[in-house]
């Protein structure tokens, strides 16, 4: 494979414009369209462009599959135990107002009660569980 | 409004049917991501942006590095 | 009949889902190349979306967001797109697996055309 200066040098450049972008649309998916799903996608794509660009074993060392296990298993830990906080109290699975979370106003960024967070655990999961789908589908075995 | 639907739907056909002709797997996947595109624009369009922002991210992103890999491990011509 | 003719011109999203639909079921039938054969199946998976979606549009409404936009006017309805926001993830998870399961067999048999990974399993047997 031949080296490319221009590619690496604009990737090198773009990757943290994507990585912010990504988060924006994590933190900001109670407000306006996107979420954690579609945020997590944006930023496994950033990392996936990493892995394109240079080498996947490059790639691989900064996100090996140990470590994506444990950022997956931390993701849906994460969104499980604040559903279960409702439980705890005494309501329902992933009970929002009820339980005394302020819910602030809503259209100011911090506002919606336990979405912004549930919307992070999300993110973490996709982004991780999208990355490491690309690494096992390149990988030689 | 009518008549950009029109024309993007159009071109839509246009590049399903240059996806498939194409002998070229690169090139008819590079080809489809223009078409999940546009497909992002029409529902931009039809008033659904997250469904249009989760297209963009999901259908012209994912689903291309997924299909170039694949290419990569196997044969680039039918 | 005038009023009915444009009644029926109105409804042009349908016949391009239709017309994609045809599209993708063609390529899935008649290629024999296995990544063709994805491609078409992802082809007919968002003439569908399409076709949901358009259900869903209300002439002059606007997104349905909170805080953005006119409050109170007409809006699109927000139910067809929130379903197929699932089926948009299905898609991609179904078009993974395909794709894993494609590398297994090239690794297997040396090939992605399927008409010669039946004749190999014919002579295999």
């Amino acid at each position: 494979m031949q080296e490319i200066l221009i590619l690496k040098i604009v990737v090198r450049f773009v990757i943290p414009f994507i990585q912010v972008y990504g988060f924006y649309v994590i933190t900001a998916g109670h407000l306006s369209p996107g979420g954690g799903f579609a945020g997590g996608t944006i930023v496994a794509a950033s990392m996936v462009l990493y892995a394109l660009t240079f080498d996947a074993h490059q790639g691989l060392e900064k996100l090996s599959h140990e470590r994506a296990s444990i950022f997956e298993s931390l993701g849906a830990i994460w969104y499980v135990g604040l559903g279960f906080l409702g439980v705890l109290v005494g309501g329902n699975f992933l009970t929002n107002g009820q339980i005394g979370i302020p819910l602030g106003t809503p259209g100011q960024l911090i506002s919606g009660g336990l979405i912004p967070l549930l919307s992070f655990g999300i993110g973490i999961k996709v982004a991780v569980t999208v990355v490491s789908l690309y690494y096992s589908l390149v990988e030689e075995d | 409004m009518a008549i950009l639907d029109i024309l993007i739907l159009s071109i839509l056909v246009l590049c399903a049917l240059a996806a498939v002709r194409t002998r070229d797997l690169l090139g008819a996947v590079i080809i489809y991501a223009a078409y999940s595109l546009l497909m992002a624009i029409i529902w931009l369009q039809l008033g659904a942006p997250d469904v249009a922002i989760t297209e963009a991210a999901l259908g012209a992103g994912v689903t291309t590095i997924l299909m170039i890999a694949t290419i990569s491990k196997t044969g680039r011509y039918e | 009949m005038a009023e009915a003719l444009v009644a029926l011109g109105q409804n042009y999203f349908f016949y391009y889902a239709l017309i994609l639909f045809m599209v993708g079921f063609y390529t899935t039938l008649s290629h024999s190349n296995l990544l063709k054969k994805i491609i078409g199946i992802n082809i007919m998976e968002t003439s569908i979306f399409l076709f949901f979606v358009a259900l869903g549009y209300v002439e002059g409404g606007q997104a349905p967001i909170l805080g953005r936009g006119a409050e109170g006017g007409p809006f699109m309805n927000p139910l067809p797109s929130a379903l197929i926001l699932t089926g948009i993830v299905v898609a991609v998870s179904i078009t993974a697996f395909a794709l894993a399961l494609m590398v297994k067999l090239y690794s297997f048999y040396g090939t992605l055309d399927a008409d010669e990974i039946v004749m190999l399993r014919g002579e295999k047997e």
